[in-house]
């Protein structure tokens, strides 16, 4: 194994039973993340996103697959090897708003973790903890007593993201924290945390809907659709050459702040199927334009059909005219 | 003017008990026949608060303290009571932004299109039925499936049914509050797509709330830009796009990461909106503004034509041209 993998995710799968049948979250996802950068995981609504994110930061246990963390395996943890792995792996949630105890002050939310794991001897110690992370994620002084509902969505989601820094994690998993923000809220909030990457070394994993953020934000970007891989690469070359039909679809969606592009356009017709005991097939074949026979029946493998470009397509050649 | 709505100076207030606040501050707007105008601004802007100003439907502790609406040369705020019950759902309807709360959820979603025809048109339940299943199947809904309740649908396909409950009696002007908002962006561009050709097909007009830039390069004629109550700049898609003059318009665009411009660090606009309780006084954008001016802190800005049709409203640019009053 590489020593500067932080995660590593092999055949990772994460299955719930629902009275339909089995629903497939997470459907066999295998990658890396290598220490400092980013990794940004787009997809749709269900496409299990959030679900891998919520696995990789230990609060979903693995169905199958293996799952290392800084080379050591974490796939099923004991109680209290689980306990010291939240230390160095944290998750900053999506809802700021429903993610914070309505009725503790901003310092006491901010404190809580530090607090569950002892990491301040006497109350000195943790005020002088807290308000040096108020002053890390930019939240004035003057707000440590105040409730979360007298806050606005970007201060909330700069106390999530203080409680996800206060045991010092190397790894971040970052669930959508800034689709709930106006856009000049959410820039702030983007460049915080590119700020706090850079100075504390941080390695995170990107999740959200917009292509858009995770541009900017990802190293490396990976498209997900039903619980499964369609595509992986770098930011730049993703966005310079996507292979995979639905990467297309996805890019092509996109509405661009501009009247001066003529793109082509391409509207995906159909929509995502439902994740419960789904076909043996490509997922993604009921609305791909180019699916042919293989892809009703057999799942296709995940090829690197460029040199650190993976695709999971059975024509990923012949749709790009390779 | 063939305007087919024209608002001027419009003032909505919302009293509490905390003190009013002030959601609409003087805006004026027109829009003529066959126009899509996007309505573009953050939340708490005070877009959605003037679409149902528009349909009378602003809630009960908020109060139309000044100005008019004319609509077809009427002012829908003179109007009777059953008057505007004509007009709302017919003439002049809404898309609601959110399709999960937007239907009922005990009734078919048959029903409740047919619910507007039968209020609005003459006609008998089967030609009401008729024409349900005609609009339905316009935004992509079998007839085999209109008996079935909003639950049975995905939110894709709930918006579809919002957007024929408005489209049921071609209305003149469609008020479309964010859309898309709350669906994935595949089906956003299914959805925009379907909205922009029906509208053409019934020569609609439509006022779209968005807070999203790439839709209204895509979808609209004319844009105006609202900060904290107030039509900040005004102008066709080339002027907001390309000739963008007020700072906040500026602060927007530099605030959004691009697909199609490399960008290292995002330009945010500093601050935050201010709370529409305390109204900073003079322009309402000062505080968080790069090019504040001593002038700024204290008088509002009065909106001024940079260029033919394209209103700013912000004292750089009645300063440049000296016609300060």
């Amino acid at each position: 194994m590489h020593n500067n993998h932080i995660v590593e995710a092999k055949e990772l799968c994460k299955y719930f039973k629902t009275p339909h049948g089995q629903l497939h979250a997470v459907d066999g996802l295998s990658f890396q993340i290598a220490e400092h950068t980013v990794l940004g995981v787009v997809g749709e609504s269900g496409c299990g996103k959030s679900t891998l994110g919520r696995m990789l930061a230990g609060l979903h246990e693995v169905t199958s697959g293996s799952l290392y963390f800084e080379g050591q395996d974490v796939t099923n943890p004991s109680r209290k090897a689980k306990k010291s792995l939240y230390r160095r792996r944290q998750m900053i949630f999506q809802d700021p708003s429903s993610s914070l105890d309505p009725r503790q002050c901003v310092s006491d939310l901010i404190a809580e973790p530090m607090n569950v794991m002892k990491l301040y001897k006497g109350r000195r110690e943790r005020d002088a903890r807290v308000e040096e992370l108020m002053d890390i994620v930019g939240l004035a002084k003057r707000y440590a007593f105040s409730y979360p509902h007298e806050l606005d969505g970007g201060r909330r989601q700069r106390i999530g993201i203080a409680r996800a820094l206060a045991c010092d994690p190397k790894f971040i998993v970052c669930d959508e924290p800034v689709s709930a923000l106006d856009v000049s809220i959410q820039a702030q909030i983007l460049n915080l945390l590119q700020d706090l990457q850079y100075e504390k070394g941080l390695t995170y994993m990107f999740i959200t809907h917009d292509l858009s953020v995770v541009k900017h934000i990802s190293d490396e970007i990976l498209v997900m659709y039903l619980g499964c891989e369609m595509e992986h690469a770098t930011s730049i070359e993703l966005f310079e050459k996507p292979l995979h039909p639905y990467t297309k679809g996805l890019l092509s969606a996109i509405p661009i702040p501009s009247i001066h592009t003529n793109r082509e356009e391409f509207i995906m017709s159909g929509e995502v199927a439902s994740p419960i005991n789904p076909n043996s097939g490509c997922r993604f074949a009921s609305r791909c334009i180019f699916a042919d026979e293989p892809c009703y029946s057999e799942s296709p493998e995940v090829i690197e059909v460029l040199p650190r470009h993976f695709c999971a397509c059975h024509f990923a050649r012949e749709v790009n005219g390779m | 003017m063939s305007d087919l709505l024209e608002i001027k100076d419009l003032v909505i207030r919302f009293d509490t008990e905390d003190g009013s606040v002030h959601a609409v501050n003087g805006i004026d707007l027109h829009i003529g026949s066959g126009e899509t105008l996007g309505l573009v601004g953050e939340t708490g802007a005070g877009k959605t608060t003037t679409a149902l100003g528009i349909l009378r439907l602003v809630p009960d502790s908020g109060k139309i303290c000044a100005g008019s609406i004319s609509y077809k040369n009427v002012d829908i705020l003179k109007m009777s009571d059953k008057n505007i019950l004509d007009i709302r759902g017919n003439e002049i309807s809404m898309i609601f932004q959110d399709p999960m709360t937007a239907l009922n959820p005990v009734m078919t979603i048959s029903a409740q299109v047919m619910e507007v025809i039968e209020r609005h048109q003459a006609c008998t339940r089967g030609e009401a039925r008729a024409r349900m299943i005609e609009i339905l199947g316009k935004v992509g809904i079998r007839p085999e499936r209109v008996d079935e309740y909003p639950h049975q649908f995905s939110g894709g396909m709930k918006q579809r049914v919002v957007i024929a409950i408005a489209l049921a009696c071609n209305p003149k002007l469609l008020l479309a509050d964010e859309p898309t908002t709350a669906l994935d962006v595949t089906i956003q561009a299914q959805v925009m797509r379907m909205i922009n050709d029906l509208k053409k097909e019934f020569g609609t007009s439509m006022i779209l709330i968005t807070h999203d830039l790439g839709i209204v390069a895509k979808s609209c004629d004319s844009v105006a830009i609202m900060y904290a109550g107030e039509i900040v700049e005004f102008g066709s898609l080339e002027d907001i796009f390309d000739r963008t003059s007020h700072p906040y318009t500026k602060g927007l665009f530099a605030s959004m990461p691009r697909l199609d411009v490399e960008t290292e660090r995002l330009m945010p606009i500093a601050g935050l909106m201010p709370d529409p309780m305390e109204l900073p006084l003079g322009c309402k954008f000062h505080p968080r503004c790069p090019h504040r001016m001593e002038i700024c802190t204290t008088d509002n800005p009065q909106g001024t034509e940079v260029n033919y049709g394209h209103l700013v409203k912000c004292h750089l640019h009645t300063t440049k041209n000296g016609d300060m009053d």
